[in-house]
């Protein structure tokens, strides 16, 4: 066990906590409380306690109706009762109305403690392992619905618009013009590519544990630079690009290198056509075991109230580019995997920075 | 008759604005068409315009970024109602009725919005679409008729 399991004791005899504490301090991180103020407080400051233990018989209120109040505020911990009076009555308003886990008869025995700490602290992560798949299924639904809807239309978008095209190619005798049909018919397939690619980058992500190696980032920008060199030579967009690394740096390529192949396709995809002076830059410094990139480009810039959007899936902010709604979603899922985070500044007209922060694992 | 129509096309996909252009070329002679890639500059020249004196129909994609189909009808309602009269609404959907989100049909105000036509766009189910509407007889879909081949 990593940590101690947290308990809650609360009892309104001080000599009882004492000994509750004497006996299973070593074991368990053990909370005690005098009173029912005094148990909520804990409650609150410390949402890691996994056990509640309980007597029933206090002044003003019972244990039952503490448990009872509690299940609605503080549904997560294993709520055990301790009491001396064992008629049947208040067994079945204890399990009724307070909800409880166990049932332990005072003057405890260590033994009946610990095999109720030992099956109640199963309970509880089994309990909240639920909690956590029940979190992921109704993310991975929510995803899925989009997707179904975003596949009918960015898959079969294409589709129909060729068949459409094939349709009419038949009728066109003019052979510039089923020239020009071609050329967008092409940018359609592309799109399409593009967003098959995306849709893999996008499942590769949501899977598969992290494969930790050694990064040298100047080895993964000289990989990455040729291919934006044509662009920026056909585009005349400066490219520039600054690596300063001294110190090892351990992560996982394969998203890095994802983060950098979309934040830079994006900054040259999203550039002021008109504008005579275009440049896009990265700059990753490593330092103190931490990776902050910079990817800077003096493009068309994002609305102010799009930028909360622009991580959305299938989100696209831009209507004159074949964007997949994958790109940034797929960027954000990697520096979330990589433990890291990005921030976006923006200004309409004049161009977009990321600045990425990841840790070395 | 046939400077009668004009059309309004609004259409993200670059590849369907031209097909659809010249689908109605091929159908009409000397069609007034006019497309927009972005649904925003669409209302700005309908706005431009203000009341006209010929109808139009405008050919409407649901799914684009930036404003979608749903958006810019919302927007269009906006416009008096005079203006909104000079125009017909024909959405263009990926889905058909039948497997589109039942929203689709719906959603839609039913003075505004004529009907739905599935992708991919054919004149055959432009022509069927206005006739059900009244808004072509059956005279006027049989002579387009020859512009097709057989």
């Amino acid at each position: 066990m990593d940590e101690k399991i947290k308990i809650l004791y609360v009892d309104d005899e001080p000599g009882n906590l004492i000994g509750f504490k004497a006996s299973f301090r070593v074991d368990f991180h053990v909370l005690t409380a005098v009173n029912i103020p005094q148990a909520i407080n804990y409650l609150e400051n410390n949402p890691d306690i996994k056990i509640i233990f309980c007597d029933q018989r206090m002044p003003g209120k019972t244990g039952v109706d503490f448990f009872e109040e509690i299940r609605i505020s503080h549904p997560l911990p294993v709520r055990i009762l301790l009491t001396a009076y064992t008629d049947v009555e208040s067994i079945i308003e204890a399990i009724n109305r307070g909800n409880i886990f166990r049932y332990v008869k005072k003057p405890w025995a260590e033994a009946d403690i610990l095999s109720s700490i030992d099956e109640a602290n199963k309970f509880y992560t089994a309990n909240s392992m639920l909690m956590v798949k029940n979190d992921e299924l109704q993310k991975a639904y929510a995803e899925l619905t989009k997707f179904a809807y975003s596949v009918s239309h960015d898959i079969r978008g294409p589709l129909s618009g060729m068949l459409g095209a094939i349709n009419l190619a038949g009728e066109i005798d003019d052979i510039e013009e089923i020239k020009e049909m071609l050329f967008l018919m092409g940018k359609s397939l592309t799109k399409l590519d593009t967003y098959i690619l995306s849709m893999h980058d996008y499942y590769s992500l949501q899977r598969g544990e992290l494969k930790i190696t050694d990064i040298d980032f100047n080895k993964i920008i000289d990989d990455l630079k040729p291919m934006y060199m044509v662009i920026s030579k056909s585009s005349k967009i400066a490219f520039t690009t600054t690596v300063d690394q001294r110190e090892v740096f351990r992560s996982d390529e394969v998203p890095l290198r994802l983060i950098l192949n979309n934040l830079l396709s994006n900054a040259f995809k999203y550039q002021d056509k008109q504008s005579t002076n275009k440049s896009v830059e990265v700059s990753i410094e490593v330092h103190k075991n931490q990776a902050i990139i910079y990817v800077k480009d003096t493009g068309i810039g994002i609305l102010g109230n799009h930028i909360g959007e622009i991580f959305d899936l299938f989100y696209r902010a831009n209507f004159q580019e074949a964007g997949s709604g994958f790109g940034l979603y797929n960027v954000k899922s990697a520096i979330l995997k990589l433990s890291g985070n990005i921030e976006v500044n923006s200004v309409l007209h004049k161009g977009t920075t990321f600045k990425i922060i990841i840790p070395s694992i | 008759m046939d400077k009668e129509y004009s059309f309004i096309i609004v259409d993200d996909s670059e590849l369907d604005c031209f097909v659809i252009q010249k689908v109605i070329e091929r159908a009409f002679k000397n069609p007034d068409i006019v497309s927009f890639q972005n649904a925003n500059h669409a209302l700005d020249a309908i706005k431009e315009q203000g009341v006209k004196t010929n109808p139009a129909i405008i050919l409407l994609d649901i799914q684009m970024p930036l404003m979608n189909g749903f958006q810019f009808i919302e927007e269009f309602e906006q416009f008096s109602p005079q203006i909104q009269d000079c125009y017909t609404v024909i959405i263009l959907s990926i889905l058909s009725s039948t497997r589109a989100p039942a929203d689709i049909h719906t959603e839609f105000n039913k003075r505004i919005v004529g009907s739905i036509i599935e992708k991919p766009f054919t004149i055959e189910k432009l022509l069927a679409l206005l006739k059900k509407m009244g808004l072509a007889d059956e005279k006027t879909v049989l002579s387009r008729k020859k512009f097709l081949p057989e």
